[in-house]
């Protein structure tokens, strides 16, 4: 700079001051805004923490945060036998326990090298697909709840309500299923199940009509729906998409079709596919899943054979009541199960099945004694999370709403 | 039993006690067998014998083979499923297995009693025998080839396994042995398949008492025998025998005797089954509640290495370690009950004040440990370095211990001599008991020598306390070889007497400032046995109430009375003090320490239902224990 001394008249402001083009339009002064949506927030299923940075209503940056739900789960299956891990699966997705029961045991049964009686295999397809209608009548009736609509929200929890009261009758418990053991089932269908659960799906097809009549003409509802949430294919497969969120983006890729576990190979179902990509298309994954349940709902009841529901096998499953309390033999494979575990041989197992929102991975390692040495999982929910920056970057907040429901993300699994 | 079968006892024997009925079978002297196998006596034509027949022609070709020569000389090597195993000649399947990996199951054997081969349950397949062998039995031979995992070798196992539950009771839930039963293991292991049993069990002896220590219950016996060759074969008291024939054969005492040995313990621990059962431990903690430490005896002189049981803060039992230079897999009964005093009848706060002179319900304040070392102090500085001063130590306390209290006794209290305390003399017998009934005698005089100081024996004390010589009295531990009470109301005499207490007793209510110490079990530590060995010992839970351990103590009188002593821990004292002592200096504190779990990591229990600390069942399920 030179010296103002000098030259005093060449720095006076009202006549020497250039103003620049860009300087014409007067801007309104505005500074970007962070917000924190949640951890207690309405839209924030469950508790997670988003930081949003915006500008104007334009998200700049948003940082999803988990970790309020932490339960060191993974952890705590390695101080207890592989029977007593059951009731901490029931906690990853606890919209779909029971899915996530089957998926750990079906894990331990492959490490262990174990096949399952037929009829246990029916019965975890039939429970495993009312906790798939479960999970998606769910999503769908928060989606139209958080963008507006309260009736149908009430249409799909009243459908949902019946499944549970299906749930309860099987398992005992509305949430927390702990329903199976390692081998097979811990009890049968209860007397006059089937036609209940038939009559419910009756009704939930009649609820359905009733949910997409109200949405899918809805001119509020589609146009926040249609063109959010974008993910290409690429992209999704990327970051590990799997599930509906993939699907959705046009990969046809369905565990239960690329790798059939129990009999889903015997049953006919289709696997719906989307084109877009955006969070029409999770929906519209969603509304078709529920359907394609049903459908393998009932074809598993009509085919449902009879026979064990448990391998006897008094290694792996615990020998009826009247053989513990009567024979040595039994009170013996009672005690060791119960006190030591079941003697899972050494050895490591990755396995997965498809849950409601994706792949349910288990990477289990044992060490033969009774305990699993190492529990990992993984769950659907935590890459489609991961993506949320990627996909809600540059848009609009309340494009955020639709997208954090579409991705249905569960706090439960995601943050063990 | 063949006499062929009765190899073994490796070191073991010992002279049968007096009066003892001998146990040498009257086979070994009995006469040759009149009618030798004919092949005998073709091979071994008599030397003597003048004949006229020309040399026998050598064996035509076609006869058994010729053994191959060894592969490994000196060694015998033979392939166990798959595996090769390089053993010494003479060594049995289950060993030679054992060393390669490779599990043969068993209950009636015992690698320190004679084979008896009856539960067969280890019959495997060997390539040199039509029928399946006895693992236990057999010795191996070159080029043998092994295999235990064939079906007919399952099959053989499940067999057995069925057959020795026909007629067990349904009882594990209110069984002693449940979760270190071998057969709760194996049948997990080689069975797990249900009943086939139609009708009734056979009914025996549900409790009989045989003897002081010992409970059988006749109808979980397996009749392994492995009680009754122990009894024959280690303290060389046959007590017992196997009586009756089929399903109601039945393991007793002969009639009109008891099992009374001091040894009969031993026979609980390695019973396989629930059979032979603890009177003391019976129904008193389920073993998988149990986590075990080791840890040394501290019965008598000989240090036998031991398991300490315990939950909370509470020992269980003792149950003996493997020691091959000490006591093998065995301890003496007295021994194994001598654990009661970490129990039982604690001193478990510190108090100032002779408690003999306060009326019996008076409410004494409370007062913590930094007050007490205080009061101990005070009431020491100005008799310290004066003759009125003695000090008693105990041979039951620690290497630790004694180094830090006799250096304290030298250093800051300034005597020369130092009384022997500790428990009186006792029997002892034929095995492994020693007449000194305190695990340290041998560390006390290493030490006092280490540090210059004189041992005086105990029975000076007393006329000098009488004679008023001595005024005051600080004790290393409360116990006393002789009379107890006489010597406590010569302790009434003494101006000042600060007694550091496991136990309370008529001597520590004298004591003028009485600081509670703790037992062995609550802090590392080390002990001489009565032979020189320098032996570890673990912590196996924290101090009851307010005890310290000794060193402890001595730590925080000293500080207050001017010392530098500032140990944090058993293994400092050791490291800072035990330099002084020629036979110390050289025992590695470290690498001595017994492991206290069976691998390294965290081994949780199934539960933790008794609300402690995080546990662990360190050394697995105690399945083979005895062993």
């Amino acid at each position: 700079m030179s010296d103002p001394s000098k030259q005093p008249e060449a720095l006076n402001p009202d006549t020497d001051a250039y103003a620049h083009e860009s300087e014409l339009e007067t801007h309104l002064q505005t500074k970007r805004m962070y917000i924190n949506m949640g951890p207690s927030h309405p839209a924030m299923h469950g508790t997670v923490r988003m930081k949003v940075e915006l500008d104007g209503e334009t998200i700049v940056k948003a940082d999803p945060e988990i970790g309020f739900l932490h339960r060191g789960f993974q952890k705590s299956c390695e101080n207890v036998t592989w029977t007593q891990c059951l009731p901490y699966t029931d906690r990853l997705n606890y919209n779909s326990a029971m899915m996530n029961n089957f998926g750990f045991l079906n894990a331990v049964e492959k490490l262990i090298g174990l096949e399952i009686p037929e009829r246990a295999q029916y019965i975890r397809v039939i429970a495993s697909e009312l906790h798939r209608m479960h999970d998606h009548l769910t999503c769908v009736g928060a989606t139209a709840l958080e963008l507006g609509g309260f009736a149908p929200f009430l249409y799909a929890i009243e459908g949902r309500e019946l499944l549970m009261d299906r749930v309860t009758e099987l398992t005992g418990a509305r949430l927390t299923t702990s329903y199976g053991r390692v081998g097979g089932l811990n009890r049968d269908l209860p007397e006059g199940w089937i036609p209940k659960t038939i009559k419910s799906l009756d009704k939930i097809q009649d609820l359905m009509v009733e949910v997409k009549g109200l949405l899918m003409a809805n001119r509020i509802f589609v146009d926040r729906m249609k063109g959010t949430g974008l993910l290409s294919a690429e992209d999704a497969i990327d970051f590990g998409f799997t599930g509906p969120c993939l699907r959705a983006a046009g990969v046809d890729y369905d565990v239960r079709k690329a790798k059939p576990y129990w009999v889903y190979g015997q049953l006919d179902f289709d696997v719906p596919v989307g084109e877009h990509g955006d969070n029409y298309d999770r929906y519209i994954m969603r509304l078709e899943e529920l359907e394609q349940s049903d459908r393998i709902i009932r074809q598993a009841l009509q085919k449902l054979p009879g026979g064990p529901i448990i391998v006897d096998d008094w290694r792996i499953a615990l020998p009826p009541k009247p053989e513990v309390y009567g024979t040595i033999e039994g009170v013996m494979s009672h005690f060791k199960l119960v006190m030591e575990g079941i003697p899972v041989p050494p050895g490591e197992v990755y396995d997965s099945t498809e849950a409601a929102n994706g792949e349910l991975g288990w990477y289990l390692v044992s060490d033969g004694r009774g305990r699993p040495y190492k529990v990992h999982v993984r769950a659907p929910g935590f890459p489609i999370l991961s993506a949320i920056p990627q996909i809600i970057e540059g848009k609009m907040l309340a494009d955020l709403i639709p997208t954090f429901d579409m991705i249905n993300m569960i706090g439960g699994e995601v943050e063990q | 039993m063949s006499e062929n079968d009765t190899k073994k006892p490796t070191g073991d024997a010992q002279p049968p006690p007096p009066g003892a009925p001998t146990n040498s079978p009257a086979a070994k002297i009995g006469p040759e067998p009149s009618n030798p196998p004919a092949g005998a006596k073709a091979d071994n034509p008599p030397v003597a014998h003048s004949s006229t027949t020309p040399p026998k022609p050598p064996a035509p070709a076609g006869g058994p083979p010729k053994p191959p020569p060894p592969k490994n000389p000196g060694f015998v090597t033979c392939t166990i499923d798959g595996r090769e195993a390089v053993v010494k000649p003479g060594t049995n399947m289950i060993a030679a297995a054992d060393s390669v990996g490779v599990e043969i199951p068993y209950y009636c054997y015992h690698p320190r009693l004679s084979i008896a081969a009856n539960c067969r349950i280890c019959l495997i397949e060997a390539s040199n025998a039509p029928k399946l062998v006895p693992a236990c039995q057999t010795p191996l031979a070159e080029g043998q080839v092994i295999k235990t995992t064939t079906p007919k070798v399952k099959e053989q196992q499940r067999a057995v396994m069925e057959f020795l539950l026909l007629n067990h009771p349904v009882d594990c839930a209110i069984c002693d042995q449940a979760g270190e039963c071998k057969l709760q293991d194996y049948y997990m292991k080689y069975d797990y398949r249900p009943s086939r049993l139609e009708g009734g069990k056979v009914l025996k002896h549900k409790r009989k008492v045989l003897g002081p220590q010992v409970v059988l219950d006749q109808e979980r016996c397996i009749l392994c025998t492995r009680c009754v060759r122990f009894m024959n074969e280690v303290p060389q008291e046959p007590q017992l025998g196997v009586f009756g024939r089929g399903s109601h054969e039945r393991i007793d005492v002969f009639p009109g005797s008891e099992l009374s040995s001091n040894y009969s313990l031993n026979t609980v621990d390695i019973c396989p089954v629930g059979a032979l059962l603890n009177r003391d431990f019976r129904f008193r903690a389920r073993a998988w509640f149990l986590s075990a430490t080791p840890s040394v005896c501290t019965g008598c002189s000989r240090g036998c290495n031991i398991y300490t049981d315990w939950m909370s803060q509470d020992t269980y039992r003792y149950r003996p370690r493997e020691n091959e230079e000490i006591n093998k897999s065995w301890m003496c009964d007295q021994g194994r009950l001598s654990y009661k005093y970490l129990n039982l009848n604690r001193v478990l706060s510190a108090s100032v004040g002779r408690r003999a002179t306060q009326p019996p319900n008076v409410v004494r304040p409370e007062i913590t440990r930094a007050e007490a070392a205080k009061a101990a102090a005070s009431q020491l500085q100005p008799l310290a370095g004066t003759t009125q001063l003695a000090v008693l130590a105990s041979p039951l306390l620690s290497n630790e211990d004694l180094l830090a209290g006799l250096s304290f006794a030298k250093g800051t209290l300034g005597v020369k001599e130092v009384y022997v305390g500790g428990r009186p003399q006792g029997a002892a017998d034929h095995y492994l008991m020693t007449e000194d009934k305190n695990p340290n005698r041998k560390g006390l005089e290493l030490i006092a020598k280490g540090l210059g100081l004189t041992l005086k024996a105990f029975e000076e004390l007393t006329p000098a306390l009488k004679s008023g010589k001595v005024k005051a009295l600080v004790a290393l531990g409360t116990e006393v070889p002789g009379d107890a009470e006489a010597f406590a109301q010569a302790a009434a005499s003494t101006e000042v007497f600060v007694a550091l207490a496991i136990n309370e007793s008529p001597l520590s209510a004298q004591a003028t400032v009485l600081l509670p110490a703790s037992a062995h079990v609550e802090d590392d530590g080390s002990f001489v046995q009565k032979d020189g060995i320098v032996q570890r010992f673990r912590k196996a839970y924290p101090s009851k109430g307010d005890t310290a351990p000794t060193w402890r103590w001595v730590a925080e009188i000293s500080k207050v009375m001017g010392g530098a002593a500032a140990w944090s821990s058993a293994r400092e004292v050791f490291r800072e003090l035990a330099a002084q002592v020629p036979e110390l200096a050289s025992f590695h504190w470290e690498q001595a320490t017994p492991p206290d779990r069976e691998r390294p990591g965290i081994n949780p229990l199934p539960t933790g239902a008794d609300g402690r600390p995080p546990g662990y069942r360190e050394f697995g399920t105690p399945r083979v224990r005895g062993i």
